[in-house]
């Protein structure tokens, strides 16, 4: 087969030497001359003497020339071609490798630009319409920066303010601006801009702007102080002022949102290349101390799982994030690679339609989770991802391991099931809708695991905005999956209204006790048992914790690995070649 | 003239009928930009809401009437998604796609008409039966495939001889020329050969029915040889007929290169494509299918064009009426 390929290969040389192929043939041409065409195609020589020995009597002699030249002229025409192809592709590839190196890096020093391969690309830059972690990741901490900022724990720490105050009763919040901050432009950031962001969120009902519904009202009592109040306790708030909601936009500037972006960060957004690239210039006029530390660091998106792999190994990039923990295994292997999974918030949930023709019995539901193998999911996918047994993953508050609830038992799964009435003679079929952007592979392992429990799984894999129109809004399936990524994202579980049609009051109450909790550690507890009662009604199965592996070169440093898939700060990135 | 007139009315009339079945079958497809926009975090009023902004609840004869009468003024709109000139992205798209086609077409012509020619003139079984046996290889390599191998074989940092990039476009795009061609062989290969592997059948067997003519006893008579005569006088007679083939493979390459696209991370026309119909960025989808089937219509005028000059023959009946 690869034999097929090499006529291919050798063709693109052929190119600037044209003549080659079009001499050897000459179609509808100034037409070569008997004596030079006879050599190369001496199969003629045969149907000429058979089939017109009379109608070629003009042309006896070169005939017989021909004939008698055959068999060395081929041969010497065969070797000066191949030669000929050899030479040229040699001298090209040679001519080829020498002008992409013509700028090596060199040694020993700090790269002046790094780039980095992601996966999913943003469709625009409107961070306030558009939703997606594609844009958290490369917007929020680089280029936009919020009143609070997460930490790689996901802890809320400085950013904008540099610090803040939350009064005994959990009503009143007062944060401290830090001074002599400016946005990219020159504009003065202070206490005015952020009340008018966080006042523009809510009246435009921009992304996330819920998050805020018990806010009362948000005021600069002078250049430096923001003073938030609520109507009733939200012990999330500083959280939800970390992400989207928090973040701080230059009132007086216009720019067009889609195409460009305007923040106090570290980096200028230079260049907006949709699905390709996005490029970061370092400030230097960056107000913070958290400087970036390399000028020009260049986002590519790759769709395919392999071109990534292979900018790896070729040099155009110098770490890729995500990468799947399957063809991580090239650089793994490989000391000029770091290759680590990071601790995220990434949930693959699995759920049950709550109201549902057959999955509204409990019975049904638990005896999914009893078929489902998560150790096999999460072996399959290559070793790296977490157990998960609940709604909260472990870098949440309420977080507790869970996974003992429904341990894999297909035994009491078919007990379950036979209880509820399905039968070898009458078995269970369900529907299970999920976007292809998840792969096939995970529906095929389920179907096969709950066939083996006497459940018929009918997979149909559409497209993600099938899905939300089938599942998400019209909430027709039985079972569906989802990579439910974001932090602090429970009030899933306790809106009736919400896709999984869970309605459990006891957990409602929990979560809304939860938000309304002055301390941490009620929050905490609070959320501890609402989330355990969550997991034994059984209205989803947790798949697993999706860890997102990162691999780098040796020689890059400062690349976050916890959350980097909604929280990527590459102020510290640096990239030193090797010596 | 009168052929010309009544073949551009054609083309107008069988535009405005793409441009309606183009948008009648997208409003077909179930979800819209705006649940896609607010993603899964997104309460109803939020999607109710930007519906309501992104103009989709107007009627849908409202929504046709503006589209088609931007297209007529030769504005295509903004995209709902991206915020950028309709015409200015398919522009951008168009500086990778159309070079890739070019540079495959190339090469599948360079290696498919000799080996056609070849493969006509081949006499001894054993040739004939090698020819035919490449020609439905080659025919039928998955492009991903083929792509792969040629990765394994010339990709940078991956290859055994890796002296070719295997993935992205040059930042700075056509003013890099080099690099911008470096990019493109690769991928360009891998459609070439398969392309080439169509061309190769099409030629041998137009070759074969010509070579029974009485054109090619013609040439013999004259003092041809039969290789001559095929060469000379076949190659001319089925050109017209490679030409039409060429102008269908070249449509169907724009959208067919979107597998090699994806391979060799290349932002194309067909990855364009796949991804503003994802996210139901219709108006955008719309637009582009408009132009793509006026490029195919186009490429079909400029095959009959070609043909009008290609074959004296056909202006030879036309001389023949006009006297």
């Amino acid at each position: 087969m690869s034999g097929n390929i090499e006529p291919g290969t050798t063709e693109p040389e052929n190119k600037e030497p044209e003549n080659i192929e079009a001499e050897s043939t000459a179609p509808g041409g100034t037409g070569p001359g008997n004596k030079d065409s006879a050599g190369p195609q001496p199969e003629y020589d045969a149907s000429t003497s058979e089939t017109t020995p009379d109608a070629a009597s003009g042309s006896t002699d070169e005939t017989l020339n021909a004939l008698s030249k055959k068999p060395k002229g081929r041969r010497n025409w065969l070797l000066a071609l191949i030669a000929l192809i050899v030479v040229i592709a040699v001298s090209a590839g040679a001519w080829v490798f020498s002008s992409l190196r013509s700028t090596p890096a060199s040694t020993g020093t700090v790269a002046k630009s790094v780039t980095i391969g992601l996966k999913l690309a943003p469709t625009n830059l409107d961070i306030r319409n558009e939703s997606g972690s594609a844009l958290d990741q490369v917007l929020i901490g680089n280029v936009y920066q919020g009143l609070v900022a997460r930490s790689s724990e996901n802890k809320v720490v400085p950013a904008i303010a540099k610090s803040w105050s939350k009064s005994d009763d959990g009503l009143t919040y007062t944060f401290t601006l830090n001074t002599g901050m400016h946005f990219s432009n020159g504009d003065v950031l202070d206490a005015n801009d952020v009340v008018w962001s966080i006042r523009e969120l809510v009246d435009k009902q921009y992304t996330d702007a819920d998050v805020l519904s018990t806010m009362k009202s948000i005021t600069a009592t002078d250049d430096n102080t923001v003073v938030i109040t609520l109507n009733k306790p939200y012990s999330a708030l500083l959280w939800a002022l970390s992400g989207r909601a928090g973040l701080v936009f230059d009132k007086d500037a216009s720019y067009d949102a889609k195409t460009q972006a305007v923040g106090s960060g570290p980096f200028l957004l230079s260049s907006f290349r949709q699905g390709d690239s996005i490029t970061l210039t370092a400030d230097g006029k960056y107000w913070g101390s958290d400087k970036a530390k390399t000028q020009e660091i260049i986002i590519r998106y790759f769709a395919d799982d392999n071109a990534a792999v292979n900018a790896l190994k070729s040099g155009d990039v110098q770490v890729l994030a995500p990468i799947t923990e399957n063809l991580a295994s090239t650089f793994s292997n490989n000391d000029d690679y770091v290759v680590k999974a990071g601790d995220d918030t990434d949930k693959f949930v699995l759920a049950f339609n709550s109201k549902g023709t057959s999955t509204s019995d409990k019975r049904v539901r638990q005896a999914i989770r009893y078929a489902i193998n998560n150790e096999e999911l999460i072996a399959a996918r290559g070793g790296s991802d977490a157990a998960l047994g609940g709604p909260i993953p472990s870098l949440d508050p309420g977080y507790e391991d869970l996974t003992d609830l429904y341990p894999y038992n297909p035994t009491k799964a078919k007990s379950l099931l036979a209880e509820a009435g399905y039968s070898t003679a009458k078995p269970l079929t369900l529907r299970f809708e999920y976007a292809n952007i998840y792969g096939t592979e995970i529906g095929d392992q389920l179907k096969s695991q709950l066939k083996a429990v006497g459940i018929d799984l009918q997979v149909n894999v559409v497209e993600f905005s099938a899905w939300l129109q089938d599942v998400y809004t019209n909430k027709d399936y039985d079972l569906s999956l989802v990579d439910h990524n974001e932090s602090h994202d429970f009030y899933q579980w306790a809106d009736p209204e919400y896709y999984y049609n869970y309605d459990n009051p006891k957990v409602q109450e929990l979560y809304a006790k939860a938000l309304a909790a002055t301390s941490d550690e009620e929050e905490e507890s609070l959320l501890r048992q609402a989330a355990r009662l969550v997991s034994e009604d059984a209205p989803a199965d947790w798949l697993f914790n999706y860890r997102v592996t990162t691999a780098r070169v040796k020689g890059l440093s400062g690349f976050p690995v916890n959350l980097n898939q909604s929280l990527l700060p590459l102020w510290n990135v640096t990239m030193r070649n090797p010596a | 003239m009168l052929a010309v007139v009544r073949r551009l009315l054609l083309f107008v009339a069988a535009l405005f009928g793409m441009s309606l079945l183009v948008f009648a079958a997208l409003r077909i497809l179930p979800g819209d930009v705006a649940s896609v926009m607010a993603g899964v975090n997104a309460t109803p009023q939020r999607v109710e809401a930007l519906r309501e902004q992104l103009g989709l609840n107007r009627s849908i004869a409202e929504q046709y009437g503006s589209w088609l009468g931007g297209v007529l003024r030769g504005d295509f709109g903004t995209s709902l998604l991206t915020g950028r000139s309709i015409s200015a992205q398919i522009g951008v798209r168009s500086q990778v796609t159309f070079p890739l086609i070019a540079l495959g077409m190339l090469i599948a012509l360079l290696i498919g008409i000799p080996a056609g020619c070849a493969g006509a003139l081949a006499t001894s079984r054993p040739a004939r039966q090698s020819f035919r046996a490449i020609s439905i290889i080659g025919g039928s390599i998955p492009a991903l495939w083929g792509g792969l191998l040629l990765i394994l074989l010339f990709g940078r940092g991956v290859g055994l001889i890796g002296i070719l990039p295997s993935q992205g476009f040059p930042q700075q795009g056509w003013q890099n020329p080099l690099q911008a061609v470096m990019s493109l062989l690769l991928p360009a290969m891998t459609v070439g050969i398969i392309v080439a592997a169509g061309i190769m059948r099409y030629t041998r067997s137009a070759l074969n029915e010509v070579m029974g003519s009485s054109f090619i006893d013609m040439g013999m008579a004259c003092g041809m040889t039969r290789r001559q005569a095929t060469l000379r006088i076949g190659l001319r007679i089925i050109a017209p007929q490679l030409v039409s083939v060429i102008g269908l493979t070249l449509a169907e390459m724009i959208t067919g290169v979107v597998v090699v696209e994806n391979l060799f991370a290349l932002q194309g026309l067909g990855s364009m494509l796949i991804t503003d119909v994802g996210n139901r960025d219709l108006l955008t989808v719309q637009s582009e299918l408009f132009l793509l089937s006026a490029f195919f219509l186009t490429i079909g005028l400029v095959v009959d064009m070609l043909h009008q000059l290609i074959d004296p023959r056909l202006r030879a009946v036309k001389g023949g009426i006009q006297q």
